[in-house]
């Protein structure tokens, strides 16, 4: 599984990032988590409003920071 | 000495924030929280991407970023997003300049502490900058017509369902109305009539709004609180001992009355330094109290949150150098002369 989480480095950014992690790692899921920080490619993603998390091309969060029981219902679902 | 000013900063903090937290900061997070969680940004930003009158898109756009709160986490990404999906670039930098120079919070704070008249001139001056940058950019930088990558589809969404409109309305009442109704007697009329209007809201809130919408809503909150709240304590106490250290004569004389010279000084200070949101306030306040004239006033309260060097930076590494290089200018000198104007004209 392959997650981006995407923003310009702010706070609410930073928190998505862990909370992204701390839910693969509740599930015990192997996954490439990448940090992008250059708002110039996010249109190309699909995204608008960050911060925003896309799961193997597909923008599941965007504009909110998600918490770690909204990523494990997101995460669980596109695992299967 | 150094007593005398840890003394001077405390008590600009009881001055600006303990006298405000409850009739201001409080319903003005509130609100900023429920307009990031209750308004569907999607639908504005698809409106603003695919009109192409320019009148129609910078009108919207400058509406648009008072809506769009006040987080520069939002701000930069979102420009740049409508810009290299096809937007106009003057909506691009509408954007980037309205919702920093006049976001929500910082605009309540104001009017809490140096009056309506104030804030009203705010408002209005940075909606006239943000249509002459915008028009600015797009007669240096517009390419020819291009097709916008992002279509209106919005048909039939709303970008704010009814029932959290009032919600919105409702937060709005408990914060403008101790403000307002109540101009003079002691602390705790004000206090009172928030009560009252709190009370209302948050029954209307737990009748109305679903459960996991009202945590959403506190959460955002409670966010924009994190945030901003350390910097604005931080900023007033720096404000206080900075009041306590520079000498009137120089205020007078630098920052004084309202030549052409003033209102330059002020939009300078404003737009190298960076002002945490809301921070502006205060330090205009003080500055004023010290012999600062009203027309530099407002060119940095627009200038102060609106850029600041990083800020620079952020704009050159995004939208390229050039264009950084025609906004800041533009910027500085439209502060400068809407400050002289509103000194000599209006106030």
């Amino acid at each position: 599984m392959e997650i981006i989480v995407a923003g310009p480095g702010c706070p609410r950014c930073i928190a998505t990032e862990n909370n992204v992690k701390k839910a693969c790692e509740e599930l015990g899921l192997e996954a490439k988590i990448t940090h992008l920080y250059d708002v110039k490619l996010f249109p190309q993603l699909g995204i608008i409003l960050t911060p925003a998390v896309v799961i193997n091309g597909q923008v599941v969060v965007s504009g909110k920071v998600p918490t770690v029981e909204e990523l494990k219902e997101i995460l669980s679902k596109m695992a299967k | 000495m150094i007593k005398e000013l840890l003394m001077a900063g405390f008590l600009a903090l009881e001055d600006y924030i303990v006298k405000h937290v409850i009739t201001c900061l409080i319903p003005a997070f509130l609100l900023a929280g429920a307009m990031v969680t209750f308004i569907d940004k999607t639908v504005i930003i698809k409106y603003l991407g695919s009109e192409a009158n320019k009148i129609r898109s910078f009108s919207l756009a400058s509406i648009s970023s008072f809506l769009l709160a006040a987080c520069s986490c939002t701000v930069i990404p979102v420009a740049s997003g409508l810009y290299y999906t096809g937007a106009s670039i003057g909506v691009a930098f509408i954007i980037l300049w309205v919702a920093p120079a006049a976001n929500i919070l910082a605009l309540i704070y104001t009017g809490a502490i140096l009056g309506t008249k104030m804030v009203l001139s705010r408002i209005v001056s940075a909606l006239l900058m943000a249509f002459i940058v915008g028009w600015i950019m797009v007669l240096v930088f517009e390419r020819e017509s291009k097709e916008s990558l992002l279509k209106a589809e919005v048909g039939g969404k709303s970008i704010i369902p009814k029932k959290y409109l009032i919600l919105i309305i409702l937060i709005l009442l408990s914060l403008l109305s101790p403000n307002y109704l109540v101009r003079s007697g002691p602390y705790w009329h004000k206090v009172l009539v928030w009560t009252f209007f709190t009370f209302i809201m948050v029954i209307y809130a737990i009748i109305n709004i679903p459960k996991d919408k009202i945590r959403d809503w506190l959460r955002e909150t409670w966010w924009f609180i994190r945030l901003i709240f350390p910097l604005l304590l931080l900023g007033v106490f720096i404000v206080g001992i900075i009041g306590k250290i520079l000498p009137e004569e120089w205020i007078k004389a630098w920052l004084g009355g309202k030549s052409l010279s003033a209102s330059f000084f002020a939009t300078f200070i404003g737009a190298v330094s960076y002002f945490a949101t809301m921070t502006e306030a205060p330090f205009v306040d003080t500055l004023m109290k010290l012999g600062m004239g009203k027309g530099p006033a407002l060119a940095l309260l627009l200038t102060g949150p609106g850029i600041s060097l990083p800020n620079w930076l952020a704009i050159a590494k995004v939208f390229g150098v050039k264009k950084a290089l025609v906004y800041i200018p533009t910027i500085i000198i439209l502060g400068t002369l809407v400050g002289w104007f509103f000194g000599n004209f209006i106030f």
